[in-house]
């Protein structure tokens, strides 16, 4: 191995050799001076300030922006509230502190030191950390009483979050709870003891509504005792949120859906402003500010009517008759059939071996296609689903909005389902069979549509076409998302066809029909067992609550250039037309109110 | 040219072994301290000290592996070490780990390597080889290729971000030119284009390294961050006065104050407790340390060992001065640890290595005298 490339002997640079001892005995020099100057001539002044005058930073929390309606009326607001924390380094013995507060407090010692050990590596020393969130007046006073002689106690100011009308939003507005684990590793601005958002529009607006926490500076003596505070960095309130929601219409629909376990949904056709949503049962959002016992807890997330599950956005069903209207869509775009075409209905429709049959058991005889629709009958659809088949309906349905997410600002929608060849293939390995299109052409067998899915479509039929955002922000602009797929005359046919379905003696909305309103509705039942021979015939007081059909109606009001529409949905309640007409028809006497109409006296049962 | 050679072993450089380690040892018996083994803390540090001792461990076998071998070795490699740290640095920004919101670290499995520390290493060696071809003062176009191979690492490191780190690789360079001289009237120029370039510089800036300069020319004026923390490391060593509060005793006082009291504020923790006597003893082993750099650079025999040592001399010489400047309120705050003292495993890593790389110098400085 030679190396001598390199053997030119070069001499290193003097004056570069003395420059580094220079520079050397420079920072000797300038550090000895410095820590002459800081240790022993100023060392006594810091020594002091180190003893006796200790400088805490402490944060402040900023308010969360407020909630209003689209009238201005408050739905979520801050209540001053005052929470117990704890200072690590200020404490002589934590367990004998933890032990004064669960008996000041009358709380369970293992459940305190348990919230103790679990924030702790998250704090440090000399942070104050939160152990009770909200204290009570009689709470405050004995703590307040007690600071001087237990110092590492503190009362902290935090605004509580509080929502007024409680369950009838809860819903929409979700709620704001304590930060988790994973949402503070997530998000470094996120300290032990914030609130975010965790449901509905508390959660899609957080970053909005959370604003800036601010800074302050906290003087205190060797024994942890405040001496002054001073701001250092004001904190930053979060912007406010108007909703779309109407609160007195959001208040009279909750009453008009009563005690049905169900959702309705109404919103403005031109701009897909919801106008109210309510999902029954509902929870009480208040409950998970201060946080929720597990107790409470299991109680909601373990009851069998699922109130916490927003049905209008969260629960796809079967869509039932509602779907014909986008069969006929179908038909019409794909010219499989024209409006004019007829098909006799004889109750039933045989392919291969098997026997579909019409809800109607004696027929409905001949049927144009705005018969078919005014009075659902079953046979004409199967007629058009086995003509059009799964590769014609499936793409058909997908813009028309169904089996995608709407995009309304609120996290968690379901997505609903359209079934497809592909798909079966994928979720059961198994070939598509014709019978399933006639299935899929009244609505049931596997199709899946969200409350929300079918008023935005509903909108679309009489918007001209716009599939919308259902917008939750009244501030928002009207949102296009897509157009339907349909021509419009088509279009204009299938709205005539619902008003038919009103307006028309045999229709199966007839019930809702109001002098002065151009109103359109279709009815739809969504199977929920495909019913046992002996429920065939009974009434729906006879079959048990569980086996009863899901009841759907989908409906457009128009007058003096307003329009909306309302879709509502009752779970297990019968027939379209008997259990959420007259929901429906409440809604709109109260949206177009006139002289009031006479009583209602037909008492006749259409299941759709 | 084998270990077995007598020679190697006795010129070797024990007084520098012995500098080195003893600076270690202070580290870790600091950090122990910095860590407050008080049983309730609630960050616990406790196992720092520990994980600094092992990271010592394999700073001694790096520096075995780094004086080995002839380091005139280093000369061939040059280039492709500096191409690879390149390809590193764009490597970690791309896929790096973020940590505390900075992309500095390649998660390489067996440990988080700082790209931004093998930067200097392949830096200092690649000047060292590059002054080592010719002789004289240095006239613009030497003067343009280093400022080139600086450059290039030094803004990618800066865009991690690591101020702390682009700047000690620019003053490595720039203390390696300085030595080696410079021609006046590149200087004259010099010295009118640095003010002119301060704008720039500024520009190129994140927000929050701006607050901290603006937060070290007036500390009261920066209440959230920068100049809290250079008041706080003051009163911290001043309070220790001449004797300090005694080890362990520090703990009780405004270190609480200071989040990186274990990383690039431990000299903090040092003075508050040993006092201006511990300090004392600090600074001359700091400065006998880096007496015993330079005269291997003296002795070296050759230009490119010359040169290597002056690069590593520069490497720890800026660092010190800028974290001591730090914590003592001498200049703003930038994330650069105190080599040898603070807890970090890259840095700790490097400058084992690095130290190695010098023994490895004075080692074979006789090999030419047959």
């Amino acid at each position: 191995m030679h190396l001598n490339r390199d053997a030119e002997q070069q001499q290193s640079p003097k004056n570069g050799l003395l420059l580094l001892q220079l520079l050397v005995l420079g920072i000797f020099v300038v550090f000895t001076l410095r820590f002459w100057y800081l240790q022993l001539h100023r060392g006594q002044e810091f020594a002091d300030r180190a003893e006796n005058n200790r400088i805490r930073q402490q944060q402040v929390y900023a308010p969360r922006g407020l909630i209003r309606d689209r009238n201005g009326v408050l739905l979520a607001v801050n209540e001053p509230a005052y929470a117990l924390a704890i200072v690590r380094e200020d404490s002589r013995d934590i367990p004998a502190a933890l032990r004064r507060i669960s008996d000041w407090l009358d709380m369970n010692h293992d459940l305190l030191q348990e919230t103790f050990e679990k924030g702790r590596p998250r704090i440090r020393r000399f942070e104050p950390q939160i152990l009770v969130h909200s204290l009570t007046f009689a709470q405050l006073a004995t703590i307040e009483a007690n600071t001087m002689t237990w110092p590492e106690l503190k009362i902290l100011t935090k605004p509580r979050r509080f929502y007024p009308q409680g369950p009838l939003l809860a819903h929409v507005i979700g709620y704001v709870a304590e930060a988790n684990e994973q949402e503070m590793n997530a998000d470094p601005n996120l300290t032990l003891g914030d609130s975010v958002g965790k449901k509905g529009i508390e959660f899609t607006m957080e970053s909005s509504m959370r604003g800036r926490k601010g800074a302050r500076q906290v003087d205190v003596d060797a024994a942890g005792r405040q001496l002054g505070t001073t701001m250092l960095v004001p904190p930053e309130a979060g912007g406010d949120v108007r909703l779309s929601i109407d609160l007195e219409l959001q208040e009279f629909v909750d009453q008009a859906l009563g005690e049905h376990v169900g959702s309705v949904i109404v919103m403005e056709a031109d701009t897909g402003q919801v106008l109210a949503l309510v999902s029954k049962p509902a929870f009480d959002n208040n409950m998970f500010v201060s946080g929720l016992s597990h107790a409470d807890w299991a109680l909601l997330r373990d009851n069998p009517a699922h109130p916490l599950q927003n049905r209008a956005i969260q629960s796809a069903y079967p869509p039932g008759s509602v779907f014909k209207l986008v069969i006929a869509g179908a038909a019409l775009t794909h010219r499989i059939a024209a409006t004019t075409d007829r098909v006799f209905c004889s109750g039933g429709l045989r392919l291969g071996n098997r026997l579909f049959r019409c809800w109607e058991r004696r027929g409905h005889g001949w049927m144009d296609m705005n018969q078919g629709l005014v009075q659902s009958c079953d046979v004409y659809f199967y007629t058009l689903g086995d003509k059009l088949g799964v590769d014609r309906m499936h793409p058909h349905a997908v813009e028309s909005g169904f089996g995608v997410r709407t995009g309304i600002d609120l996290p968690h929608e379901s997505m609903g389902l359209v079934p497809s060849r592909d798909w079966k293939r994928r979720r059961f390995n198994e070939p598509w069979h014709g019978g399933e299109n006639l299935n899929m052409s009244i609505g049931q067998g596997y199709m899946l549509t969200t409350p929300l899915q079918v008023a935005r479509y509903t909108a679309a039929l009489i918007n001209g076409g716009k599939l919308l955002k259902p917008q939750l922000l009244a501030d928002a602009p009207p949102d296009i998302l897509g157009e339907l797929p349909l021509q419009a005359g088509h279009r204009e046919f299938l709205v005539q066809t619902m008003v038919n379905t009103v307006e028309g003696s045999r229709g199966t909305a007839r019930r809702i029909a109001k002098p002065g309103v151009r109103l359109g509705a279709k009815t739809g039942t969504a199977q929920v067992v495909r019913l046992m021979s002996e429920f065939e015939r009974a009434k729906l007081t006879d079959i048990p609550y569980h086996f009863r059909d899901h009841a759907w109606m989908n409906s457009f009001g128009q007058r003096d250039g307003r329009s909306y529409v309302i879709v509502a949905m009752v779970e297990h309640g019968g027939g379209g037309g008997s259990t959420a007409g007259p929901i429906i028809k409440s809604i709109y006497d109260y949206l177009f109110p006139d002289p009031p109409a006479p009583p209602e006296t037909d008492e006749a049962l259409d299941p759709a | 040219m084998t270990l077995l050679d007598r020679r190697l072993i006795t010129h070797f450089d024990w007084a520098l072994a012995g500098f080195a380690m003893a600076l270690f040892a202070l580290g870790v018996v600091n950090l122990y301290s910095a860590s407050g083994f008080r049983m309730e803390e609630g960050l616990s540090l406790s196992s720092f000290y520990r994980k600094q001792l092992y990271w010592g461990m394999i700073g001694l076998g790096g520096m075995i592996a780094f004086l080995v071998f002839d380091y005139r070795h280093l000369r061939m490699l040059a280039w492709p070490l500096f191409v690879a740290t390149v390809l590193a640095l764009v490597a970690t920004l791309l896929w790096g780990k973020t940590i505390m919101g900075a992309r500095r670290w390649l998660d390489l499995g067996l440990f988080n390597f700082q790209s931004s520390e093998f930067a200097k290493i392949s830096l200092l060696i690649l000047a060292a080889k590059l002054l080592s071809r010719d002789q004289g003062k240095l006239g613009w176009n030497q003067l343009l290729i280093l400022g080139g191979i600086g450059l290039v690492p030094a803004l990618l490191v800066l865009k991690q971000p690591d101020l702390g780190s682009a700047v000690t690789l620019l003053l490595i360079l720039g203390g390696m030119a300085l030595f080696r001289g410079i021609r006046g009237s590149v200087l004259k120029v010099a010295a009118l284009l640095v003010p002119a370039a301060l704008p720039l510089g500024w520009h190129v800036l994140h927000d929050y390294q701006r607050q901290r300069i603006l937060g070290f020319l007036d500390p009261g004026n920066d209440p959230l961050g920068a100049g809290y923390h250079i008041i706080q490391s003051q009163i911290a060593v001043g309070s220790g006065q001449l004797w300090g509060r005694g080890f362990l005793e520090g703990t009780q006082s405004q270190l609480r104050f200071l989040p990186e009291k274990h990383t690039d504020f431990a000299l903090a923790v040092f003075g508050e407790e040993w006092g201006f006597i511990g300090c004392l003893v600090l600074l001359i082993l700091i400065s006998l340390f880096l007496l015993s750099i330079i005269r291997t650079a003296a002795e070296a025999k050759d230009g490119f060992g010359c040169y290597l040592a002056v690069g590593i001399f520069f490497y720890f010489f800026w660092q010190i001065l800028i974290n001591m400047g730090m914590v003592l309120g001498l200049m703003p705050v930038v994330g650069i640890p105190l080599p040898l003292i603070s807890y970090g495993g890259t840095s700790t890593m490097t400058s084992f290595c690095l130290i190695g790389l010098v023994l490895n110098i004075s080692m074979r400085r006789f090999f030419f005298k047959k």
